[in-house]
């Protein structure tokens, strides 16, 4: 039995504008959806913003109901049998909410272990080892209100432990945090999949999903545009060289005249404060480099890179180069 | 029996960690400890001609509006709150029943309230130099526990309606001073209009009220404090189950319309 199966999921969010003349606004936030996730599997979900990744994830942790299609986790539907998953699961939500402020780490973790039922002897020792291996031992009696984002992070994952469920939902666990604090997220992470959990993972990161998951599914406006491991995705474009440049200011229409290019696939602009970099999918690899300089015109040029496609390229090629990830 | 246990370790840490939160709100301290003190500073100032019988009916009829106060603040913000901070999801997804934790809110706010009762005993013996005496010390106490009981079940319809209802909770702060009149917290509702009194009769606060004034002042006799101990017992039964139906509706109404969160 799979832990998760997805079949022809969408869920519809309906919105009210105007006063006076009401009208009703239909936003397809997840549109059929399906996939599966094999126990003890560390599965990656990526997208751009509003891809639909966040709803399917509430969705499959019973926090949403499904507008059409179904869903089971670890053999339950989510919709009619939300009590039967609760005990089983744990989830965290990118950012920062979520915990009492106004308490210390340790009396949130009593309190989310006493709501998972958690025998209060086993919370006595668990909630140790979890503040340890959060890396919050030695501030556990401070109040929340003063942790840093990282450190709420990862209070996060503690009370995401505390009932030592089968199955993690991690949605955006990293975001906003600094690089060190996303590394160590990032060790915790491989010591729950080195336990064998079952781990959906959602991540703007590439490199994330890369070091990560076993299996990736590219969603994007609500469907899965891709799903394959991200050697398998990367294959989709081996054919492929990237071509970085360094620019320095891109005239309007010149990315567009770049796009027309033959034998151009995709190209997106990074910002960099004053400079941009410039990438540019061709099969042509070395050889379009003189095109391409000679499409920018006069324009002020650092170095040049021509590199193997990397799985963020693979999703850009996914994607189309919206939400430059 | 060991559900039943998890149940009550679930309302008891909920209660706990609420107050711990609520002591650190100066919003629900003020509601709690200067807000009953005014009202008894006015009320006591006012009718100090009628004497040391009627400081106790005072003392308990501001302890009241404290007790009300809390209920309409706090047990009623009970379920928005956690939207505000976005702890509404991680209790909705935890494998509890919402209507024990709301209980467990519900039951420290209302514990924590009587300390408006204590707070106007106090100001009252001690500045105002009253001789206060309770007559029925155990008809008192049981009025006491089913006051606590009965409030935290009307908290429970209270909070879901706020969460179904947000236009109802925009009109939070003038909901406050009608129960305290139709309550009979502060003089009785013999001296309303006729007409209201079916609207005392279904509010638990009133039959609170009648029992604590009753017993503390001794005017109550036994069938007096069974009538009003009946009364406080249906309408909290009534109450919590109404209070189950609304629940079912919030979440379902919050998973169809993903309003569990602000974002």
């Amino acid at each position: 039995m799979n832990a998760i199966e997805v079949n022809h999921l969408r869920r519809v969010y309906r919105t009210t504008i105007g006063v006076l003349r009401r009208s009703v606004k239909e936003v397809v936030a997840v549109d059929d959806l399906s996939f599966e996730v094999r126990p003890g599997e560390l599965f990656g979900m990526l997208g751009p913003n509003g891809a639909g990744k966040t709803t399917t994830v509430k969705m499959l942790t019973t926090l949403l109901l499904p507008t059409s299609g179904s869903a089971t986790v670890l053999g339950h539907d989510v919709a009619r049998h939300p009590e039967a998953i609760r005990q089983r699961i744990g989830f965290i939500f990118g950012g920062e909410r979520g915990l009492y402020w106004r308490l210390s780490a340790n009396d949130n973790l009593r309190y989310f272990a006493s709501l998972y039922h958690v025998e209060p002897e086993v919370a006595r020792k668990r909630i140790p080892y979890l503040l340890e291996l959060v890396g919050l031992k030695g501030r556990e009696k401070e109040r929340v209100e003063g942790y840093s984002r990282g450190m709420k992070q990862r209070l996060h994952i503690a009370r995401t432990l505390l009932h030592d469920p089968e199955l993690l939902f991690l949605d955006e666990p990293t975001i906003g945090l600094d690089p060190v604090g996303a590394r160590e997220l990032r060790g915790v992470v491989r010591d729950l999949q080195s336990q064998r959990k079952t781990i959906l993972l959602t991540t703007h990161y590439m490199f994330e999903a890369d070091a990560l998951c076993e299996r990736v599914a590219v969603i994007n406006h609500g469907r899965i545009v891709a799903l394959d491991t991200p050697e398998g995705l990367k294959k989709d474009v081996s054919d492929l060289s990237v071509i970085e440049l360094e620019v320095f200011g891109i005239p309007a229409g010149v990315l567009e005249q770049l796009r027309g290019m033959p034998r151009v696939d995709a190209v997106t602009v990074e910002d960099l404060e004053q400079r941009q970099m410039l990438l540019v999918h061709s099969p042509r690899g070395a050889e379009a480099v003189p095109d391409i300089l000679a499409t920018l015109g006069g324009l002020r040029v650092g170095k040049v890179v021509v590199r193997e496609p990397t799985l963020e390229d693979a999703y850009v090629r996914l994607v189309g180069g919206e939400g430059s990830a | 029996m060991r559900r039943l246990r998890g149940t009550l370790r679930v309302i008891l840490t909920v209660a706990e960690m609420t107050w711990r939160m609520n002591v650190m709100d100066s919003f629900i301290l003020f509601g709690l400890l200067i807000q009953p003190l005014i009202i008894a500073t006015l009320a006591l100032w006012i009718l100090r001609e009628r004497g040391g019988d009627y400081a106790i009916f005072v003392v308990v009829g501001s302890g009241m509006t404290g007790l009300w106060s809390s209920l309409l603040f706090v047990s009623g913000n009970s379920i928005t709150e956690e939207r505000w901070h976005s702890t509404l999801e991680c209790l909705v997804g935890a494998p509890v029943d919402l209507g024990t934790i709301v209980f467990g809110k519900n039951l420290s706010s209302v514990l924590q309230s009587l300390a408006s009762m204590v707070v106007a005993y106090l100001f009252a013996a001690l500045l105002f130099g009253y001789a206060l005496r309770i007559n029925h010390p155990v008809a008192f106490l049981v009025s006491l526990l089913l006051t606590v009981l009965s409030f935290i079940a009307f908290g429970m319809v209270i909070a879901p309606i706020f969460v179904i209802n947000p236009d109802v909770q925009r009109w939070q702060n003038a909901l406050e001073f009608p129960v305290y009149i139709l309550g009979g917290f502060l003089f009785p509702i013999a001296l309303l209009p006729f007409w209201s009194n079916p609207l005392s009769y279904v509010l638990a606060p009133y039959w609170a009220a009648r029992a604590l004034h009753a017993s503390s002042s001794g005017s109550g006799d036994l069938s007096e404090m069974l009538l009003c101990w009946s009364m406080m017992i249906l309408v909290s039964i009534a109450s919590l189950v109404l209070s189950r139906l609304l629940m079912v509706r919030v979440l379902h109404k919050a998973r169809t319309d993903a309003t569990l969160n602000m974002s």
